[in-house]
């Protein structure tokens, strides 16, 4: 049996205002109201609310066969309250089928496991009752920041926060000749490892709509054929998990709907299921599904599902990223230390991944994506607002 | 007394020191009685006939061309803004952009209007000299070309007893209008093309610097330190040079209080950021205060076409979030950074004179001045130090910071100093200069 193994990040940074020196010790708002609730009511109408919708009549429709995952960061959250209620509704609705899960992660989206255990716990937990909060849910597959992923991280969340199921990137030069549709360990084996197949997940997430790419038109025919292949192979029963993993702005955002997104989403469940070698099955499900002995991977190095590399170059390469990352988690520290949440709050929303994202140099088509995603003219600017934020923050910290 | 003043800035037509240093100097000729008919960069025709002090604010100005004259004095302006932009006033110039590429001939102006009867062969070397340099594509050459040939009927039209040029960009002007009036031609140097380009620069505007002095009647240098650059890259006779050294006025409702931005010790590099004014040298002293001082904090206020590299060294010293950058400042953006910072560090590689150190004393702050400036001339409580000389800058900034009360003394005595350096003292030798050269120029005509 082939489990198609869905889950959708759903993510929106507190972007910052173009801060200036001169803004500093002047209790300006580092975060672009204005910006923040364009972006959000534009994504909201474009993608959150009609994939909800369609996913949710998709769920009803198959009665319970069809299943899939969300990561919804604590700022996405924040910002759903803030400019689009509606949206944190239907997603309730579909968390209320009990066709969903809901991963965990950190709430802020961070890097924080990079430079600070305490605070990545801290965020982890954050994210943990957050999910409870809203949900009711109480989450016990991980996922972090990007998928960014090493050994040492499925310790602390397999040892401290007690997670059953991690999932990253499944990464050619850990897999070597393995593939990805098999259910893995952690090195330890410890705790479950599910790997993303990213050819197929990037076939929708980035060259759906992509008219030089040969395959286009990817129709769902041709798409379920490609699935059906992966089957093939002999597994003498052993359950397998094709993992397609994505940004759920793929849906209507990245994927405008003109491009057809949509209807590939209608009918693709349906189509599946027609087959009674393929279905689908939530992150959790594979710990009890995966019915033979699991092998266990190491991940020395950090990797991510990010540009070409899958390595953190998205987020820490240059200088300027690796000076406001430094400089954040001094701050952060400081600021934790002297207590104020307020202050705390502000310092933790600056430790949103896509800040650094926003700083990247990386040119060719890599760069271009990082362009696409960012509010600011360059770089530079990106940075300057950041350190700008930074040095005021130190201000009041004092 | 009528002079015939050609310069590329002029508030608010203004990038540096320059329409800064024309500002207060016209004013003050004005104050001494001098009617001034001054040419600008415009897009239209027109020129400003300043006849009172108040008229260097208001910039009345005259279309050469009386149907636009009539409508242009039909038209109602809401502010002065307006009406400059009517006038075509537009944004910065660009008198201290770099030229790099030598490109094909063009002669922009009419030969035959120099080559009349009795012209010395000198005159005709530096003719020469000018118009085969007035070449090239680039936007800013183009411009000055086109400035020149507007000269020719202002020169004929206005009428005027002697011509004032600034600044290579308007010699051709000069050297025109004189050749055409036969009036005598001073030249004022705010700054060589070596002082620019931090190098040797464009050659071109070296050849055209050295013909307007060499046709020049006199030529005003803003220091010592131009004037031995002009004696010693120019070999222009040193009797011809004359030596008048900037000065520095506060608007009357400049608010000088401090109005700190951070707690910790502040220290303000203003300027272009590019390689005359030594930003690099700036980062290095910072990098190394930052390692005793921690707490200190480092503004590099500006633009220029070394930010982007400033900025991403800094962030390669890991100087966190203490060394910081502005961006373009406006005029009340500068004034709050002054009142924000308690020390100002000028490391420029070669500063023909350099009245910013100026403003930020005015301002208060303790100053730290490049020996290779005109204006370590003419101050004496400020702290004058080689531009390379980073440990010692470093140093004195560490012990400036060690002593606040210190560093506060020396600020208030660099205020006092700087406020009793008016443009009426430079006005006076300036209007020296033009009845010197009148004297001489009636003399000889006679």
């Amino acid at each position: 049996m082939l489990n198609i193994v869905f889950y959708f990040q759903v993510h929106q940074p507190f972007r910052l205002r173009h801060i200036n020196v001169l803004d500093i010790g002047k209790q300006t708002d580092y975060f672009d109201e204005r910006l923040n609730r364009q972006v959000m009511q534009k994504v909201a109408e474009k993608c959150y609310l009609p994939t909800n919708k369609l996913l949710l009549s998709l769920i009803q429709k198959l009665e319970g066969r069809f299943k899939i995952a969300y990561s919804i960061t604590g700022t996405a959250i924040e910002q759903f309250k803030l400019y689009s209620p509606e949206t944190l509704d239907s997603f309730k609705a579909l968390v209320d089928t009990g066709c969903v899960e809901l991963l965990g992660e950190t709430y802020y989206h961070s890097l924080a496991y990079l430079f600070d255990t305490n605070e990545f716990l801290e965020q982890v937990d954050m994210h943990r009752k957050l999910m409870q909060d809203e949900f009711g849910y109480y989450t016990e597959t991980f996922r972090n920041t990007e998928l960014i992923y090493q050994d040492s991280l499925s310790d602390l969340v397999y040892e401290i926060e007690g997670f059953k199921t991690i999932i990253t990137e499944g990464v050619e030069r850990i897999l070597q000749w393995r593939t990805p549709l098999y259910a893995y360990k952690n090195y330890s084996k410890d705790i479950n490892l599910l790997l993303k197949y990213y050819q197929l997940s990037d076939d929708i997430a980035f060259r759906f709509s992509n008219k030089e790419w040969p395959e286009y038109p990817l129709t769902v025919d041709k798409f379920v054929n490609w699935i059906d292949h992966l089957t093939l192979s002999e597994t003498e029963g052993r359950n397998q998990f094709l993992n397609l993993f994505m940004d759920y702005e793929t849906f209507g955002e990245h994927q405008w709907a003109e491009s057809g997104i949509f209807d590939f989403m209608q009918h693709f469940p349906a189509e599946v299921l027609k087959r009674p070698h393929l279905g689908f099955a939530n992150p959790k499900d594979t710990f009890t599904l995966s019915n033979y002995q699991q092998e266990g991977l190491s991940f020395p190095e950090p990797v991510s599902w990010a540009d070409e590399q899958r390595d953190l170059t998205a987020w820490l390469e240059n200088d300027m990223q690796r000076n406001a990352a430094d400089t954040l988690y001094r701050l952060l520290n400081e600021t934790k230390q002297k207590g104020d949440p307020a202050l705390l709050e502000m310092a933790r929303k600056l430790s949103t991944s896509d800040h650094f994202y926003y700083m990247c140099t990386k040119y060719f088509q890599d760069g271009d994506v990082h362009k696409y995603f960012s509010p600011y003219d360059s770089p530079d600017q990106a940075y300057i607002y950041f350190i700008s934020a930074l040095a005021d923050l130190e201000e009041r910290l004092h | 007394m009528k002079i015939l003043m050609f310069t590329w800035e002029f508030p608010p037509l203004i990038s540096g020191g320059l329409g800064m240093a024309c500002y207060g100097m016209v004013k003050a000729l004005l104050a001494l009685g001098i009617k001034i008919d001054l040419v600008l960069p415009t897009k239209e025709m027109v020129y400003f006939p300043l006849r009172e002090e108040s008229d260097a604010d208001t910039l009345p100005a005259v279309f050469l061309d009386t149907t636009m004259q009539t409508e242009y004095l039909s038209q109602r302006f809401v502010n002065l803004h307006e009406r400059l932009d009517y006038i075509g006033i537009s944004g910065r110039p660009e008198s201290y952009l770099q030229l790099n590429e030598l490109q094909k001939y063009m002669a922009a102006v009419q030969k035959q209007t120099w080559f009349s009867e009795s012209v010395t062969g000198e005159e005709h070397q530096i003719w020469d000299d000018m118009t085969a340099h007035l070449i090239g594509e680039e936007d800013l050459i183009k411009k000055v070309q086109e400035y020149t040939l507007r000269a020719e009927r202002f020169a004929r039209e206005l009428d005027y007893n002697l011509i004032h040029a600034h600044d290579w960009l308007t010699y051709p002007s000069g050297m025109l209008a004189r050749k055409i009036s036969q009036k005598p031609l001073v030249v004022h140097i705010h700054a060589t093309e070596f002082d620019r380009a931090g190098g040797p620069g464009d050659e071109r505007v070296h050849k055209i610097e050295h013909a307007g002095m060499m046709y020049a009647d006199l030529v005003i240098a803003v220091s010592q330190y131009t004037a031995q650059m002009i004696m010693s890259r120019y070999r222009i006779d040193t009797a011809k040079i004359r030596i008048v050294h900037n000065a520095f006025a506060l608007s009357d409702d400049t608010v000088l209080s401090k109005k700190r931005l951070f707690r910790g010790p502040t220290v303000l590099f203003l300027g272009r950021i590019t390689l005359q004014k030594g930003p690099d040298y700036y980062l290095d002293v910072a990098e190394r205060v930052l390692k005793v001082h921690p707490e200190a904090r480092f503004i590099m206020a500006g633009t220029g076409d070394m930010a982007r590299g400033l900025l991403r060294k800094s962030a390669s010293k890991r100087l966190q979030n203490k060394f910081l950058f502005t961006g373009f400042l406006d005029r009340a953006q500068v004034e709050e950074i002054l009142r924000a910072s308690d020390i100002y560090v000028l490391p420029s590689v070669s500063e023909p004179f350099g009245i910013s150190p100026l403003e930020a004393m005015a301002f208060g702050l303790t100053s730290i001045i490049s020996k290779q400036s005109g204006v370590s001339e003419v101050v004496h409580n400020a702290f004058k130090i080689d531009y390379w000389d980073v440990d010692l800058m470093a140093n004195t900034i560490n012990h400036l910071i060690e002593h606040p009360e210190q560093c506060v003394k020396v600020g208030i005595e660099g205020m006092h100093e700087v406020n009793k350096i008016h443009w009426n003292e430079a006005a006076e030798k300036i209007r020296e200069i033009y009845s010197a050269v009148l004297a001489a120029f009636i003399k000889r005509n006679s």
